[in-house]
């Protein structure tokens, strides 16, 4: 379009800067120059028809003030939702969550599937926080888990669709029935670590990631019921229900039985004791729901 | 599937409601959950009990208030909507 400016970006730093505590990459040098420079060539681009009903608008003083007095209201409103929003939500935390690339999504999916030969399971610490997950393979996220339940919706609405019980509001059904019972998950376990007052640094957020992990499983075993039948299903449900087992052994293992079992001593005492019980119950109990959940998809 | 958000939310209300009702007096300190006959000694490890009665205590002092505008709007809500 004649007139237009185009934006260019240039980024600011080179990518893939060694510094752990960057969680993304900064991009935020040159948008506002293209910003400035577009809006006169946009204005004076107009055909001149339209023009006059435009310049006798915007040359009415009420009008102009009213014009004024909105965006000044508006920025108000923005900077006040600016203020408050991480009384509500905790955005800078979330931040952290969904700083991953490609290269970590790629291990952090192997490993789901696969995790018996990996031999570290300890998150590393830059100065006092843990690591960004792009920096460490250990490290939860939350991105994994969010894509990997949009898709669950999905794939459970063509599950669904193969044979022929869609519908639309089916889909807000599955959508909400899984979120119940996450929520219903993540309380359990809440209200359990209260009960036998483990000393952790298992955030909420941690747990909802660590809980949304089962849902990868979940969609690989419906796409293979799909694709060969109930006896791929089977195999498949059956071989993500192990690993999931087993991932979250080794990983809970190290947030809630930190002090013992972390170096490989055996647990003794009704405490230690206690909170093997515990993390055993929550890596038994992610096989179960994503029987529960999926099994009604695949005939 | 019919587990959906909202009947968490009933459920929820309905659990919170029952916590509240345990009376202190006539009900827990004859089943020896009294509030009185549970903080013993400040040793190191609470207990499961402890810890048990020390949240229905905290679940009633806290949610005592916020209870009466929730269980009133929701008894407005089904009463008009069924």
């Amino acid at each position: 379009m004649p007139g237009l400016a185009s934006k260019r970006r240039t980024p600011a730093s080179p990518p893939g800067m060694a510094d752990p505590h960057q969680l993304f990459d900064d991009t935020s040098s040159a948008q506002h120059r293209g910003y400035g420079a577009q809006r006169a060539p946009g204005g004076l681009g107009y055909p001149s028809s339209s023009a006059s009903p435009q310049a006798s608008f915007m040359a009415d003083p009420v009008s102009s003030m009213a014009v004024a007095y909105g965006s000044t209201l508006a920025a108000q409103g923005k900077e006040l939702v600016d203020k408050n929003i991480d009384r509500f939500i905790p955005v800078t935390k979330l931040k952290y969550y969904f700083a991953v690339d490609t290269v970590y999504v790629g291990k952090k999916l192997g490993l789901l599937v696969f995790p018996y030969l990996h031999q570290d399971w300890e998150v590393q610490y830059q100065q006092d926080t843990p690591v960004a997950p792009r920096f460490d393979v250990n490290a939860p996220d939350l991105y994994i888990p969010a894509m990997a339940f949009i898709t669950y919706i999905l794939v459970a609405g063509l599950a669904l669709g193969t044979q022929d019980r869609f519908s639309p509001d089916l889909l807000g059904l599955q959508a909400s029935s899984a979120l119940a019972w996450l929520t219903l998950e993540v309380l359990a376990i809440l209200l359990s670590l209260y009960l036998v007052t483990v000393n952790t640094d298992l955030t909420t957020i941690d747990l909802v990631a660590f809980l949304g992990y089962k849902y990868v499983g979940m969609i690989g075993g419906v796409l293979m019921g799909l694709l060969f039948g109930k006896t791929g299903y089977y195999l498949v449900l059956g071989w993500c229900c192990v690993s999931i087992f087993v991932f979250m052994i080794r990983t809970l293992r190290l947030k809630i039985l930190a002090e013992a079992a972390a170096e490989g001593v055996p647990v003794r005492g009704a405490r230690n004791q206690l909170r093997m019980y515990l993390t055993m119950a929550v890596a038994a109990a992610q096989p179960l729901l994503m029987y529960w959940l999926t099994f009604h998809l695949v005939r | 599937m019919a587990f959906t958000l909202y009947s968490l939310l009933q459920a929820a209300l309905l659990c919170v409601n029952a916590i509240a009702v345990l009376h202190e007096e006539r009900f827990l300190k004859n089943i020896g959950w009294g509030t009185d006959q549970g903080i013993g000694g400040f040793g190191e490890e609470p207990g499961i009990k402890s810890q048990l009665m020390n949240l229905i205590r905290s679940v009633r002092t806290v949610m005592r208030v916020p209870l009466i505008i929730v269980n009133s709007v929701a008894i407005v809500l089904l009463l008009l909507f069924g």
